[in-house]
């Protein structure tokens, strides 16, 4: 049996053996490229298609004729506002409009973010005894699955058993129910998205961190600088670029956020763009929300550009 | 005459002044004190939220009113409660299954990939490696109508309908493995980029092929480094929402995972608070373990997989 397999397979594992460098590496991709065409080329292509066609929600088939640009330029005009259950951009309402929350809950939470990160990287690349403890604690918000990491919050925010709402209600931060309210439950998306990913931006910028030559410091120190100095003048220029990374997947995460919103507030109080595209195909209309995820793909196609051409300079600065 | 409220606000400023004192002359103890608040600061906020599900879970639902810092009575059998009649279990297997039959596909198609970015030279690698970051970067969303489609058997191909996988395993872990594979491959890539040149040329003079010797002396070499991309895709999948979401009817029967087993609770009429917490905690604990054991394999991976650029 086991003969019979091998004088079978020899003679397909002596050509491979002849194959030159060229083919063996494309060999060797063939399956990942098969799997990728299927599951990620061809319905990123299908996709763009449906977006030029129309929404036929009478006919078999939920995809009408072909129309062009015609659901991007409605879509961008406000035409289509009728038929999506939020708006996609309005200027009059802007707290319900998918682009407006969308990019309003990226930037702050980026920004917040970013700032803790360099701070959680900074000290736990200090060494200290339980470091590593510290680290595992540190890591487990990034790690657990993002319907209890909003299930958490929304059991944190539930006005009638945490005793948490009533004084930040009399603050004046929070309504009395701060689940039902849209600015209040945008800060508490916020929240839930810095809380779950500054580990992540910190461990990032650790890596960075740790690539640091040491005697930099020696030197600083010799020279009489301050730790404050030192971590102006030595450590932020030579992380810069590794935090532009940490920033640019932080976004690109953000940008797309749907799970926690669904998990506790709700898709009707917090509009996303992912929730509006969500929306939109539950009615039934595909072309229309095939167009919004290749428009939110395009917008954050945008920010990154931005990021990179940040990075660019960065990097030829310090040329 | 002094003025009480002047002397109160100028003993005030004392303290103040003395605080500020200490630490200009003790800067060295100034940072010390800075860094300790700053490391009780991130772990008591990032372990708080945990905290507040196990008080919840632990308070008999009567007494769910106001809660503070501490649980009010012990009621640890709403744990028995949540897998005995709601079969959270049931949902958290799924998880775990389809978690495991995206891993295993990854590492064999990521292997390969990975063997071949790391190692072979050949024309074009730079731009594949490209389009594999570009996959990484679209949103869910603009993979979904076509996946859908295509899963759920309504796309005809000629005279070929595809098979209905909604509600079977493969509805998910075919997403899951798109999602997942681009990150594998970075991570293995580097990883076996890592082994020396040497070791796999003896290998070849002994005489094994060359497939030989990627599955005798590369992945057994780079044990860490597949052993870091198992578990770094086993938790995506295992956290993952949205295709979880789209891709099933919620039933556990039909291979709903977690995201149903907890959103399960939010649905229904009566608010089942304490069950909530719990369900949450239970479905916290097989990745709260992977993390505990694996927690340097996770650093390494995800620094060394977002870092390849």
């Amino acid at each position: 049996m086991m003969r019979t397999i091998r004088r079978a397979v020899s003679p397909v594992l002596y050509r491979i053996e002849r194959l030159d460098e060229d083919r063996y590496g494309y060999l060797l991709i063939a399956p990942m490229f098969l799997v990728l065409s299927v599951l990620a080329f061809y319905p990123l292509a299908r996709t763009f298609w449906v977006s030029l066609r129309a929404d036929d929600l009478y006919g078999t088939e939920p995809i009408g004729a072909f129309e062009g640009i015609r659901n991007y330029w409605m879509i961008l005009s406000g035409d289509a506002n009728v038929v999506l259950s939020y708006p996609f951009f309005s200027l009059e309402n802007p707290l319900s409009s998918a682009l407006v929350v969308t990019v309003g809950i990226t930037l702050i939470s980026v920004v917040i973010g970013t700032v803790l990160g360099l701070g959680m990287a900074v000290i736990l690349n200090k060494e200290f005894r339980a470091r590593s403890v510290a680290r595992t604690i540190v890591i487990l918000p990034w790690a657990i699955p993002i319907v209890i990491q909003g299930m958490m919050f929304y059991l944190l925010f539930q006005p009638s058993i945490s005793s948490l709402v009533e004084p930040l209600h009399d603050l004046g931060v929070l309504s009395a129910n701060p689940l039902v309210s849209s600015r209040d439950s945008m800060l508490m998306i916020i929240l839930i998205d810095v809380w779950r990913k500054v580990p992540f931006i910190a461990l990032i910028i650790m890596a960075g961190l740790a690539s640091i030559d040491r005697s930099l410091y020696d030197v600083a120190k010799v020279a009489g600088a301050s730790k404050w100095q030192q971590f102006r003048l030595i450590t932020l220029p030579l992380v810069k670029p590794v935090v532009l990374i940490g920033m640019i997947f932080y976004t690109i995460s953000s940008m797309k956020i749907y799970g926690i919103v669904e998990a506790s507030t709700g898709c009707s109080t917090v509009p996303t763009l992912t929730c509006l595209v969500v929306d939109t195909f539950r009615m039934q209309r595909w072309a229309m929300a095939s167009a919004i995820a290749f428009l939110t793909a395009l917008i954050i196609g945008g920010i990154v550009m931005v990021y990179l051409v940040q990075f660019r300079a960065g990097v030829n600065a310090d040329e | 005459m002094s003025n009480p409220v002047t002397t109160d606000a100028a003993e005030k400023r004392g303290i103040v002044r003395q605080v500020v004192d200490f630490l200009v002359s003790e800067p060295a103890d100034t940072y010390r004190l800075l860094f300790y608040v700053g490391l009780v600061g991130f772990i008591s906020i990032t372990l708080f939220p945990f905290y507040w599900l196990f008080i919840l879970a632990v308070t008999p639902r009567g007494q769910l009113r106001n809660m503070g810092l501490v649980p009010e009575g012990f009621n640890p059998s709403v744990f028995l409660t949540v897998l005995q009649e709601y079969p959270l279990h049931h949902y958290i297997f799924n998880s775990i299954v389809i978690a495991g039959i995206t891993v295993v596909i990854c590492l064999v198609i990521g292997s390969l990939a990975g063997y071949a970015f790391g190692r072979v030279e050949f024309r074009g690698k730079g731009p594949l490696m490209l389009l594999l970051l570009l996959i990484s970067y679209f949103p869910g969303i603009t993979y979904l109508i076509p996946l859908f489609e295509m899963l759920s058997g309504t796309l005809t191909i000629g005279v070929f309908v595809t098979p209905d996988l909604y509600n079977t395993p493969w509805s998910m872990a075919f997403p899951f493995t798109m999602l997942s594979l681009p990150l594998t491959i970075f991570i293995l890539t580097t990883f076996y980029s890592q082994i020396p040149d040497g070791l796999e040329d003896a290998a070849r003079v002994e005489g094994t092929t060359r497939l030989g010797a990627l599955f005798r002396v590369i992945i057994p070499l780079s044990a860490p480094g597949v052993a870091t991309a198992a578990i770094i895709v086993f938790i995506g999948v295992y956290r993952e929402f949205f295709f979880s979401f789209m891709m099933t009817d919620g039933q556990p029967d039909n291979w709903a995972v977690l995201v149903y087993g907890i959103l399960n609770f939010q649905q229904q009429h009566t608010e089942l608070w304490n069950l909530m917490a719990a369900a949450s905690l239970i479905g916290i604990l097989p990745v709260a373990l992977l993390v505990i054991l694996a927690q340097k394999h996770i650093v390494r991976g995800l620094t060394s997989g977002g870092l390849k650029e």
